[in-house]
C-alpha cells in the first residue's frame, strides 16, 4: 500500500467561534495532479496552512508522505510551496532569492531552474521591490518547480500571470507530472484546473462537498444534448434524467441530461433522430451548480 | 425610469464631498497611539525634572556645583550649554531638553516615513491613490497630521512648565522651539520619503541628518570658535534660543522658516514623481551578491548587518565623544571636589576617575543594546506578518531553528554594538591622553550585556506568545528598567521597587569588577525567557 502524498484526517480548524475547516478528510495519491476548488472563504488557504504546518489544527491530523505536518523539518523535505500572495525580501534580487531558496531547501535542479527563468522571462537581476505581482509569482513558481520535491503545493499560483505565462505554467505542471511529482493546486481558474488536474476536491463552507475525477464530476452533472428529428418531436418528458426540454429551431430539440444516457438513447432511437450532439458541462458550470444553488438559497 | 438607473443617478452625488478628510483620518489612525505616548512621555519627563528643582536648590553646595559646571567644555559638549541653572526653567531645559528633543525628532522621523513611504512601499497607497486624492495631496495631508504630534508635545511641555511657575517668555522659547524641531524632522523625513525609493533609505537619511545635527550642536557648544555651527543644526538653533536666560526668538524663527521651506520642498517633490517612484531612482538591476544566503543562520546575519552598521555609527559616535571628553570632565570634577562628592552621594560612581566616569555612562549603553535587540525581533515578526518569511517557513527548517538563528544573530550583533562602544570610549580616551586600558573599557561595555540579553529574551518571549507586543515587551527590561530606576530614585521609592530594575544590580565596571551573581542570574533569566519564547513560537499559528 502506498503512502498518500497528502493526508488529512478529520482536520478541523477554528478561529474563535468561526469554524474555518470542519473535519476535512482527504487523501492525495502520489503522482496525481489534484485540483482544490472553492469560493473565497471556503477554507482552501486554511487547509494549505494546516497541511504545511504553518497553523496547528484544533482536531484531526495532517500528514505529508506519512510524516506529521507539524514536523516541518522532515515533512518539508518533500514539499515545495507557492503561496497565494507572494511577498519577497524587497532588497534581494530575484537571483538572490532563488539562491536562498535553493540553499535552504531540500535540493534544486539548477539547469532546470535556469531553463524556467528563461521560459518565464524573469529578469533576475532586479531587486524584488521593483517586481510586479506577476513577477513575484514567477519567482515563487520557478523556485518551486526547480526543486525535485515530490509534492508541489500551489495556492492560486497564476492569479497574476498573463496568458502566455499561464501556458508556461501548464507546461511546467505537465512536466512535473511526467517526473512523477504530485501537484496540489488550489485555483479559481477553472479552465486551468480542468486542463491540468486528474481529480478535484470541492470545498464549501469549511466542508468537503465532493472529491472526484473531472470525468466523474461531469457524469454527475448535467450534459446539454441537442437532437434533430424528422416528423413529430420525440416525447422525452417521462425519461429519467431529462430536464428543461426546449425547442432549438425547426425539427430540433435541446434538453439537459443527468446520469446514464441509455434510457434517453432508447427513446431517441425510437423517434429516428437524424443528428445528436452532446456538450459536457464545463467545470465552471459544475462549480456554479454547487455554489450557485447555495447563493440563491 | 428603471430602478437601476435611479440608483446610479443618486449614488454619485452622495459620495463623500471631501475625500481628503478620509485620507487625513487614515493618517491619524496610524499615528495616534505612538504619537500620544511620545507627547505624554515628553511632557511627563519635563514635569518630573521641574518638580525636583526645589529639592536640588535647597542645598547651597548643589547650586555652587551646578554653576561650576557651566564653564566646562566637556560638560557643555555632552549635556548642552547650561544656561540659567539658577531657575527652575533653565535647570529643566538643561537636564531634559535635549532628551525630549531627540525623542520627538526620532518619533517624527519614524512615524512620517512609516505612514508615507512605508505605506507606499507596501502597496497600500495604490488603492488609496486610485481614489480622487492625488499623490501630492496625500503626502501633504499625512505630513500635516504627523505635525500635530510635535505641536501637541510642545503645548504639553509649555503647559507643564507654566504650571510649575516658570516665566512665560522662556517657556515659550523652549516649548515652541521643541515643537519646531519636531516639525522640522517631520518635514525632513517627508522630503526624504519623496527623494528615496525605500522606507529604510528615507529613515536612514533622516536619522543621519539627526545625528549630524546633534554632533554639530555638541561641537558648537564645546568649542567656542566653532559656535557658529549651531546655526546649521536644528538642535543648535534650539540651544541658541537660550530659554529663561536670553529668550531669543530669532533662532526659533529661523528653525520655523527652514521647516516651512522643507515642507514646501517635500510637497513640490511629491508632485514631481510617480506613485512608488522617487526622485532618486532605484537601480533597475545589479549582479547577484550571493554571500550569506547559504542557510537561515547566514541569512539572519546578512539581514542584521545593515541595521548593525547604522546603530554602531550612532552609538559609536556618542561613546567616542564620551571618550574624548573623559579626561577633561574627570579633571574638572577632581578640581571641584564638592560637586563630585555630591554626584557620588546621588549614587553615581566616582566621577573623578576616567574609570568611574565611563562606568556611569556605560550603564546607559544597556538601553541601545536592549532596544536594538527588541527592534530586530520586531522586524522578524514584521517579516512574518507581511509574509516575507513564508517561503522560508515552507522549507525543511524547524521553527526553533528559524527563531534560534534570528536570536543568535541578534545577540552577536548586540555584542558587537556594545564592543564598538567600548572601543570608541577607549580610542577617545587614548587620543586625549587619558588612562583607560583597552580591556577595562571593553569590560565596562560588556558588563551591560546581560541587560541587553534580558531585552532579547523578553522580545523572543513576546514573539512566541504575543507577537504584536514584541517591540514594547522587548524594550521593557532595558528602557523600562532604566526609567523605573530614575523614577524610583526621584520619588524615593521603597527599596524593593529599585530592585526590580536590572540596572539596580549593575556594578560600575570598569571602576569595580563585574558583579557576577546578578550577571549570572540575569543571563540565566534571559536564556529561560528565550527558551519559553521559542516553545511558544513552535506551537503557535504563524501569520503567514
Amino acid at each position: 500500500m502506498t503512502v498518500p502524498a497528502l493526508r488529512a484526517v478529520q482536520l478541523t480548524k477554528r478561529y474563535g467561534r468561526l469554524t474555518a475547516l470542519d473535519e476535512l478528510t482527504l487523501d492525495v495519491e502520489p503522482g496525481e495532479v489534484f485540483g482544490f476548488l472553492g469560493p473565497n472563504g471556503a477554507g482552501k488557504s486554511t487547509t494549505i496552512r494546516l497541511l504545511l504546518g504553518l497553523a496547528r489544527p484544533n482536531a484531526g491530523r495532517a500528514e505529508v508522505f506519512g510524516v506529521d505536518a507539524a514536523d516541518v523539518a522532515t515533512a518539508h523535505r518533500s514539499v515545495a510551496y507557492v503561496p497565494a500572495d507572494v511577498a519577497l525580501w524587497p532588497q534581494l534580487t530575484g537571483a538572490e532569492i532563488l539562491h536562498l531558496q535553493a540553499r535552504t531547501g531540500a535540493g534544486v535542479d539548477e539547469g532546470y531552474r535556469d531553463e524556467l527563468v528563461r521560459r518565464f522571462e524573469l529578469d533576475v537581476t532586479k531587486p524584488a521591490r521593483t517586481y510586479s505581482t506577476g513577477n513575484r509569482q514567477k519567482v515563487a513558481l520557478i523556485a518551486a518547480f526547480a526543486t525535485r520535491a515530490p509534492l508541489l503545493v500551489l495556492d492560486e499560483p497564476t492569479s497574476g500571470l498573463d496568458p502566455l505565462m499561464e501556458r508556461e505554467f501548464r507546461a511546467a505542471v505537465a512536466q512535473a507530472r511526467e517526473r512523477g511529482q504530485t501537484v496540489f493546486l488550489s485555483s479559481h481558474h477553472l479552465d486551468e484546473v480542468e486542463a491540468v488536474c486528474d481529480r478535484v476536491g470541492i470545498l464549501r463552507a469549511g466542508r468537503l462537498a465532493e472529491v472526484a475525477t473531472i470525468g466523474r464530476l461531469r457524469g454527475m452533472h448535467r450534459s446539454e444534448v441537442t437532437v434533430a428529428y424528422p416528423g413529430a418531436a420525440p416525447d422525452l418528458a417521462a425519461v429519467p434524467g431529462v430536464e428543461t426540454i426546449e425547442p432549438a429551431g425547426a425539427g430540433r430539440l435541446r434538453f439537459t441530461l443527468t446520469g446514464p444516457p441509455a434510457p434517453v438513447l432508447r427513446a431517441l432511437a425510437a423517434a429516428g433522430v437524424t443528428a445528436l450532439s452532446v456538450r459536457e458541462p464545463s467545470l465552471e458550470e459544475i462549480f456554479l451548480d454547487y455554489y450557485g444553488a447555495e447563493a440563491t438559497r | 425610469m428603471s430602478a437601476g438607473a435611479l440608483t446610479v443617478a443618486t449614488v454619485a452625488p452622495e459620495a463623500s464631498p471631501r475625500p481628503g478628510r478620509a485620507v487625513s483620518g487614515l493618517a491619524l489612525r496610524q499615528i495616534r497611539r505612538s504619537g500620544l505616548v511620545t507627547a505624554v512621555l515628553a511632557a511627563g519627563m519635563t514635569a518630573l525634572v521641574v518638580s525636583t528643582y526645589e529639592q536640588v536648590m535647597a542645598d547651597p553646595a548643589a547650586v555652587r556645583g551646578l554653576q561650576a559646571l557651566a564653564g566646562n567644555a566637556a560638560i557643555r559638549t555632552l549635556f548642552g550649554e547650561p544656561s540659567g541653572l539658577d531657575t527652575a526653567g533653565g535647570f529643566t531645559v538643561w537636564r531634559i531638553g535635549t532628551v525630549t528633543a531627540v525623542l520627538l525628532a526620532a518619533w517624527s522621523i519614524l512615524a512620517t516615513t512609516r505612514i508615507t513611504r512605508g505605506e507606499e512601499d507596501a502597496g497600500r497607497w495604490d488603492v488609496l491613490l486610485a481614489g480622487r486624492v492625488p499623490l501630492r495631496e496625500a503626502v501633504t495631508r499625512h505630513l500635516a497630521v504627523a505635525m500635530i504630534v510635535p505641536v501637541a508635545a510642545g503645548l504639553a511641555i509649555g503647559a507643564v512648565l507654566l504650571a510649575a511657575g516658570t516665566p512665560l517668555a522662556g517657556t515659550a522659547v523652549h516649548s515652541v522651539g521643541t515643537a519646531a524641531l519636531g516639525l522640522f524632522f517631520v518635514a525632513a523625513a517627508a522630503l526624504a520619503a519623496q527623494v528615496f525609493p525605500a522606507r529604510s533609505l528615507a529613515t536612514g537619511a533622516a536619522f543621519a541628518l539627526l545625528g549630524v545635527g546633534l554632533l554639530a550642536r555638541m561641537v558648537g557648544d564645546g568649542v567656542t570658535e566653532l559656535g557658529w555651527l549651531r546655526w546649521l543644526s536644528p538642535f543648535g538653533l534650539l540651544a541658541l534660543g537660550g530659554p529663561y536666560v536670553h529668550d531669543r526668538a530669532l533662532p526659533v524663527a529661523v528653525l520655523i522658516a527652514v521647516t516651512a521651506a522643507v515642507t514646501v520642498a517635500a510637497r513640490l517633490a511629491a508632485g514631481h514623481r510617480e506613485v512608488r517612484g522617487a526622485l532618486v531612482r532605484s537601480r533597475t538591476g545589479r549582479a547577484a551578491r550571493l554571500g550569506l544566503l547559504g542557510s537561515v543562520e547566514a541569512f539572519a546575519v546578512r539581514r542584521v548587518l545593515r541595521p548593525l552598521t547604522g546603530w554602531t555609527l550612532g552609538v559609536g559616535a556618542y561613546y567616542l565623544l564620551i571618550g574624548l571628553t573623559a579626561v577633561s570632565v574627570t579633571a574638572f570634577l577632581a578640581d571641584n571636589a564638592g560637586l563630585a562628592d555630591q554626584a557620588e552621594q546621588a549614587g553615581f560612581a566616582s566621577l573623578r576617575s576616567i574609570a568611574g566616569f565611563t562606568a556611569t555612562l556605560f550603564a546607559v549603553l544597556a538601553m541601545p543594546a536592549g532596544v536594538f535587540a527588541a527592534t530586530r525581533l520586531g522586524a522578524f515578526v514584521a517579516a512574518e506578518n507581511d509574509r516575507r518569511l513564508t517561503s522560508l517557513m515552507a522549507q525543511p527548517i524547524s521553527r526553533a531553528r528559524l527563531i534560534g538563528a534570528e536570536t543568535i544573530a541578534t545577540a552577536a550583533a548586540a555584542t558587537m554594538l556594545v564592543t564598538a562602544a567600548g572601543l570608541a570610549v577607549w580610542a577617545g580616551a587614548a587620543t586625549t591622553g587619558g588612562y583607560l586600558p583597552l580591556l577595562a573599557a571593553l569590560r565596562g561595555a560588556w558588563n551591560v550585556l546581560p541587560i541587553g540579553l534580558l531585552s532579547l529574551g523578553a522580545a523572543v518571549l513576546a514573539a512566541g506568545w504575543a507577537p504584536r507586543w514584541t517591540g514594547i515587551i522587548g524594550a521593557l527590561p532595558s528602557v523600562g528598567g532604566f526609567l523605573l530606576l530614575v523614577i524610583a530614585d526621584s520619588i524615593a521609592a521603597p527599596r524593593w521597587l529599585h530592585a526590580i530594575s536590572p540596572f539596580d544590580h549593575l556594578a560600575p565596571v570598569p571602576l569595580t569588577t563585574v558583579n557576577w551573581t546578578p550577571t549570572t542570574v540575569m543571563t540565566a533569566a534571559a536564556l529561560l525567557l528565550i527558551t519559553a519564547g521559542a516553545a511558544g513560537y513552535q506551537r503557535r499559528d504563524l501569520a503567514a
